[in-house]
């Protein structure tokens, strides 16, 4: 008996035993994933403007929200450099979500990859990208590159322009002529007034599109409308300027909700993203204006014959603003590298070639459209426009919007809480467009976030 | 020899015999323990700690998290929706299941047939089906306006998603229904199929008719089916994410505590409370799980 207990106890301590040892395994296993940190091959003591020799035979990985350049043409850079490129598209709301798994659990993810302007406050905080201060001459590119500043905070430069962007209104000249509109609407008051006299000829019976979907696309849109109307959201203390009904973001608010209520706006767009407001509704001339559109959507949707019904119709148009045309908001895409990037000198080695000045006017259709990036807004460079004239929708009007265009937040740039207060802002004006609140109750809403946010951060 | 004998006389297993089951089960454990066991600890640990990128560091900061979900107004409307998404998602896909598997019951040539389109939702992944419903309920092109247009129902086209909560939240769960309604099928089928048919054929003889045996003896002795079917139907109405994501994004009039969740901690980055309220989520669907099995399933031999 006293044989037969202990052999049990024997055999019951084996599994025991085994289930530690699987456990210990599974627990450095899991560490081991997490704690890839990836080798640096570039100083970061670097002369700036000078850098590091890339390594022939290696590869860099771009994940980017963007199709691929041509292979053709990343083959240049391979001929010239010895780096292969693997690029990845991912949607950019998945890849925001990846970049901060990533970069959460110290895992590489990318050599080079997105840096959107609303994150770089947050990416400063956080610490995911590399400073390229070191390797770049920030202070001679801004000449040329007008919204460089837009990727740094705290003289921290996070990201080079992958592009320019900035938001811009268009409107359907066809559509408007047939409406009785002979002359361009130079202010908020003309802009009403035109809207509403091609609602009232019935030529299309809702001609403005807002994208009211709760997505960030919407929270650009109030950014540029509180512009129009001589303001802006939040001060260089990130305090809420738009709780005041005489504000001019109150304004704005109230102007895109009474815009959807009236019926100038397609009640589907309700559920309408920004993208989708552009292909689905202005290239099908469902409507007739973008007031809050992206620079770049001329050449890039509008005037895409096999997808568009308004080739030629549509045209950039000075932003109706109080009195006079508003100023335009920067909203463009850089490209940084994450801390946990393995190929360093190589992803420095393309920044510099993929935002160099010939290369950015190829990206927009200089050398014809078999070299372009898909969708690719604007050059990051003036230097690269002015090689576009005449070559690109509305590259002459574009230029000189650029060099004006202003940072959504002048002077600290977008806060490190941005996404959290984005999510706010395009919350509560879906839910008062919804009717499931008043334009006070969304504001104040809004403001109550900024002030909790601006309390815990 | 397949093993030493002791003094006693008795056949010793060898050590390698000894561990073999163990060795044998280790991928196993391995596979569960890095998917399921370990983000468990994790979760459940970190919902006791601030994990912040932007406000670092990492601290301990007890309950606070959870007061702070308590208290955020998004976090309750998403509570409610979800209770919503599962009442509907529950009680319409094991209703439809349980239609679903008397009809295939039935022997007949269109079995096979019947069988592949009922189960060929459940083989499509939900971004695809979010996505061809979500045409359906197009407010402009959809073929659900046109169709209640031409009957007389409706006198303009509507935008179904987005304006009012609750239909949002019913016109979204019929997405998933859809989509789960072919497991609660199969689930429920397999529980029918093990009745005995001597029990029919008695209670034929004793003059029952279709409803009386429906009542007395399928509804009975189906209830351990019904019950694993509803489980699943709660667990995958709780963790509704890509129908509501691709219908409705991330409004609040319709989202669900997982979409909260995703808000929470990969566009806020404040991964503390996302995972107290992964914790709370998955407490929520043991209570519920237990209540139904509690209520729903009895013990069943023949």
């Amino acid at each position: 008996m006293t044989h037969v207990r202990s052999h049990t106890q024997g055999r019951g301590a084996a599994p025991v035993l085994l289930a530690l040892v699987v456990l210990a395994a599974l627990v450095v296993l899991v560490a081991a994933c997490g704690s890839s940190s990836g080798s640096s091959s570039a100083s970061a003591s670097a002369t700036p403007g000078v850098l590091p020799s890339p390594s022939p035979g290696s590869s860099i990985t771009v994940v980017y929200h963007y199709p691929a350049p041509p292979a053709s043409v990343l083959a240049q850079f391979t001929a010239l450099t010895g780096v292969k490129v693997n690029w990845v598209e991912v949607g950019w709301d998945n890849l925001q979500t990846k970049i901060a798994a990533a970069a959460a659990s110290n895992t590489y993810f990318a050599d080079l990859t997105d840096v959107d302007w609303s994150k770089v406050g947050q990416y400063y905080k956080t610490k995911w990208f590399t400073p390229l201060n070191s390797y770049f001459d920030v202070a001679t590119l801004k000449t040329d590159m007008p919204q460089i500043n837009t990727f740094a905070s705290n003289n921290q430069q996070l990201a080079l322009p992958f592009d320019s962007s900035f938001t811009v209104t268009t409107l359907n000249t066809k559509i408007a002529k047939a409406a009785g509109v002979t002359t361009t609407p130079a202010t908020i008051t003309d802009y009403n007034t035109a809207l509403s006299q091609i609602k009232a000829k019935g030529t299309v019976p809702t001609p403005l599109d807002i994208p009211f979907a709760a997505a960030e696309g919407l929270s650009t849109y109030w950014y540029q409308v509180t512009a129009a109307y001589g303001g802006q959201v939040l001060d260089a203390s990130y305090n809420p300027l738009f709780t005041s009904p005489s504000s001019a973001g109150y304004k704005a608010m109230t102007w895109m909700v009474n815009a959807y209520k009236s019926g100038l706006v397609p009640k589907a767009n309700i559920g309408v993203a920004d993208y989708q407001g552009f292909t689905s509704e202005m290239a099908q001339g469902r409507v007739a204006s973008v007031f809050s559109d992206y620079a770049g959507t001329v050449g890039s949707i509008y005037d895409v014959p096999s997808t568009s019904k308004v080739v030629g119709q549509v045209q950039y148009i000075p932003t109706p603003g109080v009195s006079a045309a508003a100023p335009n908001l920067a909203n463009p895409d850089g490209i940084g590298i994450p801390v946990t990037a393995k190929n360093v000198a190589g992803a420095l080695a393309f920044i510099k070639w993929f935002t160099d000045t010939q290369q950015q006017a190829i990206w927009a259709g200089l050398d014809g459209p078999s070299d372009v990036i898909s969708g690719f807004p604007l050059p990051a460079r003036v230097s690269s426009l002015q090689l576009l004239t005449n070559k690109v929708s509305g590259a002459a009007e574009l230029t000189s919007l650029l060099q004006t265009s202003r940072p959504v937040f002048p002077g600290p740039g977008a806060p490190p809480w941005y996404s959290q207060f984005s999510n706010a802002v395009y919350t509560n004006i879906h839910q008062a467009a919804a009717g499931a609140e008043t334009v006070q109750q969304a504001v104040n809403n809004i403001a109550s976030q900024v002030t909790q946010l601006k309390a815990s951060s | 020899m397949s093993g030493e004998r002791s003094r006693t006389g008795r056949k010793r297993p060898r050590k390698r015999g000894r561990f073999l089951p163990y060795i044998l089960l280790s991928p196993l454990i391995l596979f569960i323990g890095a998917l399921a066991l370990y983000p468990t600890i994790v979760t459940t640990v970190q919902a006791f700690f601030t994990v912040d990128p932007v406000n670092p560091p990492t601290r301990f900061s007890g309950l606070s998290n959870f007061r702070a979900l308590v208290r955020n107004p998004f976090v309750r409307q998403s509570a409610a929706n979800t209770i919503l998404y599962i009442i509907v998602g529950v009680a319409l896909s094991t209703l439809f299941g349980l239609v679903i598997a008397l009809i295939l019951q039935r022997r007949s040539h269109w079995r096979g047939l019947i069988l592949a389109l009922v189960v060929l939702p459940w083989a499509l992944p939900a971004v695809v089906e979010a996505v061809i419903w979500g045409w359906i309920y197009d407010p402009t092109f959809g073929v659900l306006n046109s169709v209640l247009k031409s009957l007389g129902l409706i006198n303009s086209y509507h935008v179904w998603i987005g304006i009012g909560r609750i239909v949002s939240i019913v016109l979204i769960e019929l997405v998933q229904v859809w989509q789960i309604t072919p497991l609660a099928a199969l689930l429920i089928l397999a529980a029918l199929q093990s009745i005995p048919q001597e029990l029919y054929e008695a209670a034929r003889v004793d003059g029952a008719g279709r409803w009386a045996m429906f009542k007395r003896i399928t509804l009975p002795l189906v209830r351990p089916g019904l019950a694993v079917a509803m489980v699943e139907s709660l667990i995958l109405s709780l963790n509704v994410f890509d129908q509501v994501y691709v219908l409705n994004g991330f409004a609040p009039g319709g989202a669900s505590i997982m979409l909260q969740t995703y808000q929470i901690s990969f566009n806020n980055l404040n991964f503390g409370q996302g995972y107290a309220l992964s914790l709370l989520a998955t407490f929520a669907t043991m209570l519920l799980s237990l209540l139904i099995l509690a209520v729903v399933y009895r013990r069943v031999e023949f």
